[in-house]
């Protein structure tokens, strides 16, 4: 198939035009993460980075990891859970903390719970969360789990 | 202009008109195509005209309201469309490639003038309010993305039909009808 010297043209521009657009949309992502970067150092003394967990071994087989998760300083487990997930919780005054229900529409079950563990820097080993999510302070680094598990204290 | 033609150029505006003021997805628009059809089939003059006349009214009707200083900027652009669909349709000359050669043509065509729309007015918008023209240019990408593909797919889909249609209204051949007009 030979092509005229006017089918060349308009194709040289039209393969002009797709360079120009995704030059914008080069420039358009790199503006973004410009914009996003210097919000981030506008805030930096007000955030933390954690690294969050969804152990859905016992349910799928499936474990998701949401590593640095930027979250508010001070901000407790269970707000930061929700940045990454859906959470269903409730409360119980009885207790002063909430009782985490459901993550991601898998729900806990008679047999089934989610617990939570923390990452023990100075043993290695993964432990139990000595209190409600909402409890508990998250520190900048942090390493938490979220297990769908049939609980088993020490 | 003979009276024919300024019935003519009347309809096309309030049609491209009625067009532009109905609701529609942002940036999705037929004033493109049917200026380049009039340019194509009654000369690059009278597809200007029509692309220019079409934005001035357009500017003051404008449902996103009046247009402003960025008016001259719109009617430019798309006059230059109905101004290439003329000249497009002399390059063609008498013995046009196959259709698959000038669908593509087409549609690589709509995506570089819609591109030269939008780089237009974006440039009339840096110039008036003092941005940076790179910036005008990216800030609208996306707004930009969505004109370039409608066009294009509507350039395709529509416009060699819609060729055939008005030289059957009109009784004429396609390819000699413009000599006439």
């Amino acid at each position: 198939m030979e092509l005229s010297k006017r089918s060349l043209v308009i194709f040289c521009l039209g393969w002009l035009a797709s360079l120009v657009l995704t030059s914008c949309i080069a420039g358009y992502y790199y503006m973004e993460s410009q914009n996003l970067t210097e919000l981030l150092e506008k805030y930096g003394s007000c955030i933390m980075r954690v690294n969050i967990c969804i152990d859905y071994k016992e349910w799928n087989s499936t474990v998701v990891w949401y590593n640095d998760t930027i979250v508010p300083l001070g901000c407790d487990l269970l707000q930061a859970t929700k940045m990454v997930a859906t959470v269903n919780s409730t409360y119980w005054p009885t207790i002063g903390a909430s009782f985490v229900d459901a993550i991601n529409g898998v729900w806990k079950t008679s047999l089934y719970y989610w617990m939570w563990r923390y990452w023990d820097q100075n043993e290695n080993e993964w432990k139990y969360g000595p209190v409600g999510a909402d409890c508990y302070k998250l520190t900048n680094g942090e390493i938490v789990m979220w297990r769908y598990e049939i609980p088993s204290y020490p | 202009m003979h009276c024919k033609h300024v019935a003519l150029l009347t309809v096309m505006t309030s049609l491209c008109v009625g067009i532009q003021l109905t609701p529609r997805p942002p940036n999705v628009e037929f004033t493109s195509i049917i200026c380049f059809l009039v340019g194509f089939l009654f000369g690059s003059p009278f597809g200007a005209f029509l692309g220019a006349l079409t934005m001035f009214i357009n500017g003051f009707l404008s449902p996103w309201g009046f247009a402003g200083i960025i008016m001259p900027f719109q009617m430019l652009g798309m006059a230059l469309m109905g101004l290439v669909g003329g000249v497009y349709r002399k390059c063609l000359g008498g013995t046009p490639s196959t259709s698959k050669i000038l669908n593509l043509e087409i549609s690589f065509l709509a995506a570089f003038l819609t591109l030269i729309y939008d780089i237009i007015t974006n440039v009339g918008y840096a110039m008036l309010f003092n941005v940076n023209i790179i910036f005008a240019l990216i800030a609208g990408t996306w707004f930009t993305i969505v004109h370039v593909v409608s066009n294009t797919v509507l350039f395709v889909a529509a416009f060699f039909g819609l060729v055939r249609i008005v030289s059957n209204l009109l009784g004429e051949n396609v390819w000699s009808y413009q000599k006439g007009a």
